[in-house]
């Protein structure tokens, strides 16, 4: 009934639309980029009809039901576009037999998934080795929760959102140690122990390139990073400290999430899986879901601090061209955006070749470290000058 | 909704620092004690202060447990089983715990008149860093410093100590 | 927040200091005894918080102890763990116990 009514209210604004510069225009044009009507009004019936006790958890569960099910299907999407992207880079074709263009083959295999015997190795210790999963799919449920998708369609708005993200997906560590170590097996634990130095070390970079921009936007709140881009990205505005805080920030995502060249926890050719060899079915389907939403995750924040997230490409107090990107929903923009950054995460791995583990230290201590707390200076210097647009 | 949440946290954090003191496997206790410390962390989000939920998070949660459970692993004593305490031990540990919890919740509860005082500030991240850097009243720039001055001195100690010697 | 009483909060804090402090006597391996200290630490800075929070919320004190705390904890976890792998390396072992070499 809601979404019923918002829907008779666009005819009428669009009748009513004058030339699209003149003021108030933003307002009209609200009805397709803004879902906090929607969220109100689901917001105030749940309170119409229950007490605010009950409201509020009931809120909680429609909210976690929907990320359950934005999960499932994130995971199935990624997966998909994963094996496509693979077989299109090595001119192949990639699933085809399930459904149209094999759409529905990882469907398929996740089904397979949940059918299979979840196994135990002997003497591994149940518990940590039942733990782990749940961890790693928790930290990535938390993180995502305070993700912004489009305008108003916001679970949590925490006024330090970002260093909440890089704090909440840090915890992911801790399950692949125990997941490696509990596997009591030994390509599992080197594969545990690989990745945890890998990702401990890439974090810094990771960080130390999002506060570059967060000395620019003045803020950690990600309602106030997206809004603070409304007059142009900060990749445009910041321009080369940005552009090289988001290098940076590419390479230490993909490093963080375990993929590309830096798959060494989980190098096929060496440790047949790493450190989930001996996890199988749904367990097994944990770690590999959280390993693609964690690829989402590292390119919703890339996208939202250097892309603008949800806000439409605009130039400056360009009017005109500035409403008329308005026009694309702020959903299409977030996912456009998320997507191509994903597209080149799995460029990069299917491109470049592994590095080795030394190597790969060597990379974060050597250079990406030191160059991102020299950008970080020269950003502040920036700053300090005004000197960015 | 805020006192189950809180109650739900007090529980976890009450169990799980029993399992880490408790545990026979020093693995385990080290897991125990990471829910112990986010549980931490959920207390301070109740209070409103985000900010230190998040250094929190970041520091006790992702940095040192994941430091610990590496180091661990590192020395390979992960798998061993830890013996029981010793029972003069044990008893001696029970007696001070006891007396101390005794004393200083019998102080607690017998002092009524906790004076209340109003005017709440947010602990907003402008504020925290604000406050970090101000030379002047309620302002933290010399302790700033000075963590900094340690955290650095940890660092070249910890690298010295943990080297290998070369001879 | 008001509807809990300041007294929940100090037990809960204070019980987990009492844990620690238990902890600390009763184990013999170094990791576990530096967990131990960790949960001290941690219920210190919760009762610091706790403070500021129900008796002072008109400024931040409390909240930069606990902060300062934390970072504090922070170098001596670091330092403690660099000690730990030295003596591993010197000693083939971390029992707290079965290191004493410097007592005769």
């Amino acid at each position: 009934m809601e979404t019923l009514q918002l829907f008779k209210i666009l005819p009428e604004k669009i009748y009513f639309q004058n030339i699209p510069y003149l003021p108030g225009f933003r307002k009209m044009v609200g009805w397709n980029l803004d879902f906090s009507t929607l969220t109100r009004n689901i917001h105030d019936s749940l309170f119409s009809f229950f007490s605010p006790g009950l409201a509020s958890a009931a809120e909680m569960v429609i909210i976690g039901l929907c990320f359950l099910t934005f999960f499932a299907l994130l995971g199935l999407i990624l997966v998909y576009a994963e094996r496509k992207v693979c077989a299109f880079f090595q001119l192949r074709l990639g699933p085809m037999r399930v459904g149209f263009w094999g759409t529905a083959q990882t469907f398929a295999d996740f089904i397979k998934l949940l059918l299979k015997e979840p196994l135990t190795t002997k003497n591994a210790d149940k518990f940590l080795f039942n733990l782990a999963p749940f961890i790693v799919i928790v930290a990535s449920f938390m993180a995502v929760a305070a993700i912004p998708f489009a305008k108003g369609l916001h679970a949590v708005d925490l006024d330090i959102g970002i260093f909440f993200i890089t704090a909440v997906s840090s915890i992911g560590v801790v399950s692949i140690l125990l997941a490696g170590w509990s596997s009591n097996n030994k390509y599992s634990l080197i594969g545990a122990i690989r990745s945890g130095a890998q990702i401990l070390s890439y974090e810094i970079s990771a960080g130390l390139a999002l506060l570059t921009i967060i000395i620019l936007t003045g803020s950690l709140q990600l309602s106030e990073i997206i809004e603070s881009q409304r007059t142009g990205w900060w990749i445009f505005k910041g321009h080369i400290p940005a552009i090289i805080a988001f290098v940076i920030y590419m390479i230490a995502g993909t490093a963080e999430t375990n993929r590309g060249p830096f798959d060494i926890a989980e190098a096929e050719s060496e440790l047949t899986a790493g450190f989930h060899t001996e996890y199988s079915g749904i367990k097994f389907a944990f770690f590999f879901l959280a390993e693609f939403v964690n690829m989402f995750i590292v390119s919703a924040i890339a996208a939202t601090v250097f892309f603008g997230g949800w806000m439409p490409f605009h130039i400056g107090n360009f009017t005109f061209f500035n409403h008329l990107m308005d026009f694309i929903p702020s959903v299409v923009w977030f996912f456009g955006k998320v997507s191509l950054i994903v597209f080149l995460m799995m460029w990069f791995r299917w491109t470049f070749p592994r590095l080795r583990i030394d190597q790969l230290l060597t990379l974060e201590w050597k250079y990406l470290m030191p160059i991102s707390l020299v950008n970080f200076l020269f950003m502040a210097f920036i700053s300090l000058e005004g000197w960015y647009f | 909704m805020n006192q189950v949440v809180f109650y739900f946290l007090s529980a976890v954090i009450l169990v799980f620092s029993l399992l880490t003191v408790t545990s026979s496997r020093i693995l385990r206790a080290a897991v125990y004690l990471l829910f112990v410390l986010i549980a931490t962390a959920g207390i301070y989000f109740l209070l409103g202060y985000n900010f230190l939920a998040g250094v929190q998070l970041t520091l006790y949660a992702g940095g040192i447990i994941v430091l610990i459970i590496f180091a661990i692993m590192l020395t390979g004593s992960a798998g061993e089983k830890l013996e029981r305490p010793s029972l003069n031990k044990f008893l001696l540990a029970i007696l001070i715990s006891l007396i101390g919890t005794v004393t200083s919740l019998i102080l607690f509860f017998a002092y009524h008149s906790f004076p209340v005082i109003g005017n709440e500030i947010p602990a907003t991240v402008k504020m925290v860093g604000a406050s970090l850097i101000n030379p002047g009243d309620n302002g933290y720039v010399l302790p700033f410093e000075l963590i900094s001055v340690l955290l650095l001195a940890a660092i070249v100690g910890a690298i010295v100590i943990a080297k290998k010697a070369t001879r | 927040m008001i509807h809990i009483p300041i007294t929940h909060l100090i037990s809960i804090s204070t019980l987990m200091f009492f844990i620690g402090i238990y902890g600390f006597i009763t184990r013999k391996n170094l990791f576990t005894i530096l967990m131990s200290t960790e949960l001290v630490l941690n219920a210190g800075a919760l009762n610091f918080v706790a403070f500021n929070k129900y008796f002072y919320p008109d400024n931040l004190q409390g909240h930069f102890f606990a902060l300062f705390i934390i970072s504090v904890a922070a170098a001596e976890a670091a330092l403690a763990i660099a000690i730990i792998i030295a003596i591993y390396r010197n000693f083939k072992n971390i029992d707290a116990e079965k290191i004493n070499e410097m007592k005769y």
